[in-house]
């Protein structure tokens, strides 16, 4: 395999940061192996956001706005990437490593009999083979794979992993033409959206979590809210407050939940048990606060507060808007 | 209605996972093996479904799984299953996400179903790549993250969840649905279920009986492992006891901007 494809995972134009972060890397990727970077777009709004890409060092952008990707539950979308990937050739085809991303990994696999390298968080070269470095076991090991026996290499790649820079863009859009004798029959009736307002928590550079501690749902919103904005962040939950039903469970964090590798993670009354330890020990700076100095987390984070967080968050929301202003 | 249930064991979730730095592997002893969690909401699911539907609705489990795991298989036919499969055969070991979705498929197939419902990850490996080439194999429409089946009789319904909320499907089975925690608290086994788990049947699905001309095991992966190493050790860092909510911000506030995270 030699060039690359990305998968472009947006709704209605609408993209996440990853997006960037792929289409960046991509051009590493395909130097590396001597190959080309393609991206394909896919549904309402793809025309626009490639445009937005086209800011990127890509080679060529590919585009459907086909009704049947939004109408119809993923097959659309499985069967565009196939025919392109089939067209470009052997190649490595990169997607986020969200809920929508891992679906999408799964089935192009099964579709060009290739492995997946998921949850990636560095690549490395030998010669022109790509070895992928990914976390397993809830962070307990880092492995390294490469692909064999295969065309295709399909890899799931963790938000925040890279960097997103823009510049160095030349790529054409180029019109897909859809695939032929293909029918649909999962509909999709209605989307519905919990938590609009929140930024994509794997890719937040910031987040802000609560847990058991907090006592209720209000706190989510009227503590933790105000410093995770402060901060341009977003807020977290643990599962015994999903399970609480205080927040929707696309907030939950750890083992059964989301796994995040923010800059800055804060944890208000979280104790730090090993469910979520492992959805959240890879980010760069763990602070925890929390009334009881015997809990878990205190063994892993950076900086411990033995205090109240009903007392303590406030107070620096505060300190970070002051600072904020200041700046401004 | 029948409905296959796939099954993996894995190392317990809640035992800490460390890897042993001369050999290079996961350090497996005192750590049990368990039912992955996320398969016994998968279970879970699949009872219900019989516990409304009843009749002729049967629920089958499978497993790739060496003869060992017998004991754990058995404990998804004490919850309430009614026969378990088991692909065990060496032929197997170090088989990758890529031949157990085919062996998985293949095997499906020869029990036959109207519906595969599936955990949403396994625990140790978390590539979550398994329903979705399942669904691929048997040709079938593949619905990942369900929350909530909302019904099966004549078309299937279901919620799946999304990264921002959910979306409302509906089509035609035969299908295949992957689930998230959110279809409920698996069930306890109760003793009657313990007691009668002892008579239902295990069948053992060897290789050679699945008529598969793919190869498995290492041999046959499409992903190899050159290396696997312990992360950078998390110490443990700062504490400190403010006297107020104050003073404990004013000492976050300073150790963020000494880290330049403000």
């Amino acid at each position: 395999m030699q060039n690359v494809i990305v998968f472009v995972e947006q709704k209605a134009g609408q993209t996440r940061k990853v997006t960037f972060e792929l289409a960046t890397e991509a051009r590493k990727v395909a130097d590396a192996l001597g190959g080309k970077a393609h991206a394909i777009v896919l549904g309402a709004g793809a025309p626009a956001l490639a445009e937005q890409l086209q800011k990127y060092p890509l080679d060529a952008i590919h585009v459907s706005d086909d009704a049947d990707v939004d109408a119809f539950l993923i097959d659309p979308q499985i069967d565009y990437l196939e025919a392109l990937a089939k067209s470009v050739g052997p190649s490595l085809v990169l997607m986020p490593h969200t809920m929508h991303g891992r679906d999408v990994a799964s089935r192009i696999a099964a579709r060009l009999e290739s492995g997946v390298a998921a949850d990636v968080t560095a690549f490395k070269f030998e010669g022109a083979k790509v070895q992928c470095v990914a976390p397993k076991l809830g962070g307990a090991a880092i492995t390294t794979c490469v692909f064999k026996n295969t065309e295709y290499g399909i890899v799931t790649v963790r938000p925040n992993a890279f960097a997103a820079q823009a510049g160095g863009g030349s790529a054409q859009i180029d019109q897909l033409s859809k695939p032929a004798g293909k029918t649909y029959a999962m509909k999709i009736e209605a989307l519905i959206e919990e938590a609009s307002a929140e930024m994509g928590l794997e890719e937040a550079p910031v987040i802000v979590s609560g847990g058991r501690g907090l006592g209720g749902p209000e706190p989510f919103t009227t503590l933790l809210r105000p410093l995770a904005d402060a901060l341009g962040g977003a807020v977290g939950a643990t599962r015994a407050a999903a399970d609480a039903g205080w927040v929707p469970y696309s907030m939950q964090i750890g083992q059964t939940g989301k796994t995040v590798s923010p800059q800055l993670y804060i944890a208000a009354g979280i104790s730090g048990a090993i469910q979520h330890k492992v959805g959240m020990r890879t980010a760069g700076t763990i602070i925890a606060i929390n009334k009881d100095e015997g809990v878990p987390i205190a063994e892993f984070s950076d900086l411990f507060v033995v205090g109240d967080a009903f007392q303590v968050v406030p107070e620096l929301t505060k300190l970070v808007c002051a600072a904020k202003s200041a700046h401004a | 209605m029948k409905i296959v249930v796939t099954v993996k064991l894995v190392p317990d979730p809640n035992a800490e996972k460390r890897i042993d730095s001369s050999t290079k592997r996961l350090v497996r002893s005192g750590v049990e093996t368990v039912l992955n969690p996320y398969d016994e909401y998968a279970l879970e699911a699949a009872l219900q479904l019989k516990d409304k539907l009843g009749g002729e609705t049967t629920v089958s489990v499978l497993s790739m799984v060496p003869e060992s795991g017998k004991e754990t298989v058995r404990k998804a036919l004490a919850m309430g299953a009614d026969q378990a499969f088991m692909l065990s055969d060496a032929a197997f070991e170090g088989t990758d996400v890529w031949g157990t979705a085919h062996a998985l498929a293949a095997a499906i197939k020869k029990i036959g179903f109207d519906l595969v419902i599936c955990g949403s990850l396994s625990d140790d490996g978390a590539s979550g790549a398994v329903p979705g080439a399942i669904a691929e194999h048997l040709g079938v429409p593949g619905l990942t993250n369900v929350r909530h089946i909302e019904s099966v009789e004549g078309s299937l319904k279901v919620q799946c969840e999304t990264d921002s909320g959910y979306q409302v499907v509906s089509g035609p089975l035969p299908a295949l649905v992957s689930v998230t925690m959110a279809v409920g608290e698996p069930r306890y086994p109760s003793l009657k279920g313990i007691m009668g788990a002892k008579k239902k049947p295990i069948t053992l699905m060897p290789l050679a009986e699945l008529g598969v001309s793919q190869s498995f095991g290492a041999a046959g992966a499409k992903m190899e492992l050159l290396e696997i190493a312990a992360p950078p050790v998390r110490g443990k860092g700062q504490v400190i006891k403010p006297e107020d909510g104050a003073q404990g911000a004013k000492a976050i506030f300073d150790f963020l901007k000494e880290r330049k995270l403000v």
